[in-house]
């Protein structure tokens, strides 16, 4: 019953808190433009400031229940509530000073008027971030200021600048609103009703009467159903400020069902479109499994690298604007030794690469094998044999073959089989037979061999 | 008409002065009062302002090139692809008024005083393992449904074929922007010296809605980014060939000279449409030997003709274009652009539709199955489909026997193979009426920006600036549709 009194007198905080305020500011004016010399005029002057005194006294009062009901952070709270008391102080000497009548010189006293004012504007400002949130006054400025200024205070930025593969759900995700929306109640310190969430253990066990995470099982999970249940229900949490956002209760939604691990990455949403979604649309973290040429690291290339490559008879086309990866052409009718080494120089750069039509040799096909990241080979029309495609074997990222009219046997299906990437052969015109085919079909169904129709 | 360049040969117009000193470096001064390490501001705002810097292609590609089998007219829908019974089942009755609701008809069927449902007279199958419904108008791409991508929920905004053309073709249903041939060729440059990227083939000798060159036409992009079209006949492109009495030699030496002054001209009044211009002669001058070759199908085996039907061996035909289609996807041309027209049937739809399915069926089927036996569908875009579907009521009178379709722009099927397309699929449905979307619906700005996904490029970073605005193939819309990505 006392709690609860001083809980609404707490409550009326904000709202008393602008009295003093006014008459502080109404004060100073008015001693601006007051004469000096007129009794009335001081003594109305020392009025104005009891009565700052006696509200601000009143404000910060009730300002010390608010505190004490534990929705706030002890450091969020401290330079308000020390810098409120301040200001109280002051106006209490300025008032004593005031009603003994003693000389005043406007020099002190505008300088007194300007730390008054400073020291109510830092303690207005906290008290504002803490109602209002940090972001309240910046949030509205034009996109370029803000870009300037440097202020950007969404959470995204520091989660979607790590790698994915370090993020895990409950420490990257949930444990940053769960620390900004819950915490302040349920700590070391203040466990109200029981429950201490900074301690991972304890935020499992729960509270006084309820578990907190019941794995797999959100029904009996109070973490999860305190903040999705009809905020006219008494027990919904957070009791004050703003609830959980939607995309944040299906996230915790989500990780509880799948058992609520400690150290669950983030990698594993990889199952759920919708969470993969929701992570890119609210986090800038892109989950989803990249192209194996996006994964590459490589260095740029200069332009004499390129230019040296268009005077081999190569037309190149990068592939990426993130690195250079490149898709490689040769634009002669007959390939040379000579053009085939200017390849080594940019070998880890070529993910794809047509030689069609180009007389490319049995011999010259030993260059191919330096090029690690291939993963679409177009040798078709040359003259090939299966001593030729022996040399591509390592070729482990090599996806996409081709390899239409040459003159391979069924002897390269052993060659095909060991690499490792391969999901596609056209082997139209050649002599390979359809028993071959068939064969290597049966064994390796995940490679789709095209012979023609 | 373009003059977003200086006329002064000065690096600065009078615009762009005004522009950059009050954006560009009122905000960069801003910038370096408040981060004065950041002087030269990395702002992201000012990037966004110029697509030039937005490195192409945006994201990898998984297509190369795209065929785009454009069957002008708008072929019936619910006679080639989407199966709707309940037609048939209530075949001469009205349309329910819920259905059409307060919907626009064309002036065509607008004043009938009857709308009765038309069912299909063709038998439809499920086809292949993924059970794709079709008719057996087509017989031919029936059996290599499971290499397609069908979208049965493709919607427009224009109900005449015009503005229908022009907005499938251009995102717009105002002539004058740039084709989706000419923003690919802007956007990703050329793969191929000798061909241009962007070549037109049309059906010769056919009649129906007419083809306007807006369709292929560059709009405000430089002008060497519209698409050539290449002719059956002797002269494929018109007056390529050197005049008489002109030997390739004089005609080399003569371009030289003309490069020369062209090179004067453009320092002193720094116009783009002289560098266009210098391009496209010398283009036409490398043409003068690779067009012939590619044009010439002597080369190509009987058993090449049989795919594509006996049709392909008459210069000019859906199938010859087809097959000419193949032959510049293997060298490389970015976009190449196909038009069949006459498939705007508004009476007498059975009798016309047999004769229009019969001349593209077996050449859509050959081209994707040589496409695919070399290699080409792995990065080769495939589409076909008209501007917009037909109604599902009878234009004009309906007998058991004939009927007729009128234009219908709330739902048509295309259906789409190859690179990066997931194959044996069906996207979106209609209703069992086949009048209105119930799945997925897909706008012509969603199947554009698709389409250049493809191809790694941003529908919305793609940009050309002209008359004080930065416009994209979709303009304003259009979202990528990702169920069909593979």
């Amino acid at each position: 019953m006392f709690y609860d009194l001083l809980n609404f007198l707490g409550s009326l905080h904000p709202l008393v808190v602008h009295l003093p305020i006014g008459f502080v500011l109404l004060t100073m004016i008015f001693e601006f433009f007051a004469d000096s010399k007129s009794i009335i005029q001081n003594r109305m002057i020392s009025l104005g400031w009891l009565f700052t005194f006696i509200s601000s006294l009143i404000a910060s009062l009730f300002g010390w229940f608010l505190g004490d009901s534990g929705y706030y952070f002890e450091s969020q709270i401290d330079i308000h509530r020390w810098s409120g008391i301040l200001f109280v102080v002051i106006c209490f000497l300025v008032w004593v000073y005031k009603s003994f009548n003693l000389p005043t010189n406007t020099f002190l006293s505008r300088f007194r008027n300007i730390i008054v004012i400073t020291l109510l504007t830092v303690t207005g400002h906290y008290g504002g971030s803490m109602t209002h949130g940090e972001d309240y006054l910046t949030e509205n400025l034009p996109e370029i200021i803000k870009e300037k200024l440097g202020v950007d205070y969404e959470e995204i930025s520091t989660i979607s600048s790590r790698s994915i593969d370090s993020l895990f759900v409950y420490e990257d995700l949930i444990h940053p609103f769960l620390e900004d929306k819950c915490m302040a109640c349920h700590n070391d310190e203040n466990t109200s009703g029981g429950l201490n969430m900074t301690v991972f253990e304890l935020l499992v066990k729960g509270g006084e009467n309820e578990t907190g995470i019941t794995k797999g099982n959100i029904y009996k999970s109070s973490i999860f159903s305190r903040v999705v249940m009809s905020q006219r229900n008494e027990k919904f949490m957070p009791p004050t400020g703003i609830p959980l956002s939607f995309d944040q209760t299906k996230i915790l939604e989500w990780w509880i069902e799948e058992g609520a691990k400690l150290e669950q990455p983030i990698t594993s949403f990889r199952e759920d479109a919708k969470i993969q979604k929701l992570l890119l649309h609210l986090y800038e973290v892109d989950i989803r499994e990249k192209p194996f040429l996006e994964t590459l690291v490589l260095e740029d290339l200069s332009e004499n690298d390129l230019i040296y490559l268009e005077n081999e008879n190569f037309e190149f086309r990068f592939l990426s604007n993130k690195n250079a990866v490149l898709d490689l052409k040769f634009m002669g009718e007959n390939i040379t030794k000579e053009n085939l080494k200017s390849l080594d120089k940019i070998k880890e750069h070529v993910v794809w690469l047509s030689i069609i039509d180009s007389k490319l040799s049995d011999d010259e096909m030993a260059y191919l094998p330096n090029l690690k990241n291939l993963t679409r080979l177009k040798i078709q029309k040359n003259f090939i044999t299966n001593k030729g495609v022996a040399f591509i074997e390592g070729l482990d990222n090599l996806s996409e073959l081709n390899l239409y009219g040459t003159r391979i046997t069924d002897a390269s299906f052993e060659v095909f089989s060991k690499m490792k990437g391969l999901k596609k052969l056209f082997l139209w015109k050649t002599r390979v037979t359809k028993k071959g085919v068939a064969q290597f079909t049966a064994q390796y169904p995940n490679i789709e061999v095209m012979v023609g129709y | 008409m373009n003059c977003n360049h200086d006329h002064s040969g000065k690096n600065y117009s009078r615009r762009d002065f005004l522009t950059k000193t009050s954006l560009g470096l009122g905000a960069l001064s801003l910038g370096s009062l408040m981060s004065p390490t950041d002087a030269y501001g990395n702002s992201n705002f000012l990037n966004l302002l110029d697509s030039n810097k937005q490195k192409l292609p945006h994201f990898a590609p998984k297509a190369k090139r795209v065929i785009y089998l454009f069957q002008s007219g708008a072929p019936s829908q619910l006679d080639l692809f989407d199966y709707k019974p309940k037609l048939n089942e209530m075949f001469g009755q009205e349309v329910p008024k819920s259905i059409i609701g307060e919907q626009r008809l064309t002036g065509m069927s607008a004043g009938q005083n009857s709308f009765p449902m038309a069912g299909s007279l063709f038998n439809f199958k499920q086809h292949g393992n993924s059970g794709a419904w079709m008719s057996d108008l087509m017989p031919h791409t029936a059996k290599i449904v499971d290499e397609l991508c069908f979208i049965k929920s493709m919607h427009t905004d224009a109900i005449n074929h015009d503005p229908a053309m022009t907005l499938i073709q251009t995102g717009s249903q105002l002539p004058g922007r740039p084709s989706i041939g000419s923003w690919l060729s802007y956007g990703l440059g050329s793969d191929n010296k000798n061909l241009p990227e962007f070549v037109v083939l049309i059906t010769k000798g056919e009649t129906g809605q007419p083809l306007y060159s807006k369709l292929w036409g560059n709009g405000f992009l430089p002008s060497e980014h519209q698409g050539v079209q290449f002719r059956a006949g002797k002269d494929a492109v018109l007056y390529l060939e050197n005049p008489p009495g002109v030997s390739a030699n004089v005609r080399e030496e003569q371009l030289k000279y003309l490069n020369k002054l062209q090179q004067i001209q453009h320092a002193d009044i720094g116009d783009p449409e002289i560098l266009a211009r210098m391009s496209q002669y010398e283009m036409a001058f490398r043409m003068q030997t690779s067009v012939p070759e590619v044009m010439d199908l002597s080369d190509e085996p009987e058993y090449i003709f049989d795919l594509y039907g006996k049709d392909s061996k008459t210069p000019g035909t859906f199938a010859a274009n087809c097959l000419m289609a193949r032959k510049l996807a293997e060298k490389d041309v970015k976009f190449i652009q196909l038009y069949h027209q006459g498939w705007d049937m508004h009476g007498t739809l059975p009798k016309s539709i047999r004769n229009k399915s019969r001349e593209v069926d077996q050449a859509t089927a050959g081209l994707i199955k040589d496409l695919k036996q070399r290699g080409l569908l792995e990065d080769t875009l495939v589409v076909w489909g008209g501007e917009f579907g037909r109604t599902n009521y009878s234009q004009g009178l309906l007998k058991p026997d004939d009927y007729g379709r009128d234009h219908h722009p709330r739902c048509f099927t295309i259906f789409m193979a190859g690179a990066g397309i997931k194959k044996g699929i069906t996207l979106g449905a209609t209703d069992e009426f086949g009048y209105n979307i119930t799945e997925r619906p897909v706008h012509v700005h969603d199947f554009q920006a698709t389409l250049m996904h493809l191809l790694g490029i941003d529908h919305e970073k793609l940009t050309f600036k002209f008359q004080g605005r930065r416009y994209r193939l979709t303009d304003v819309s259009g979202n990528v549709v990702n169920e069909i990505l593979s």
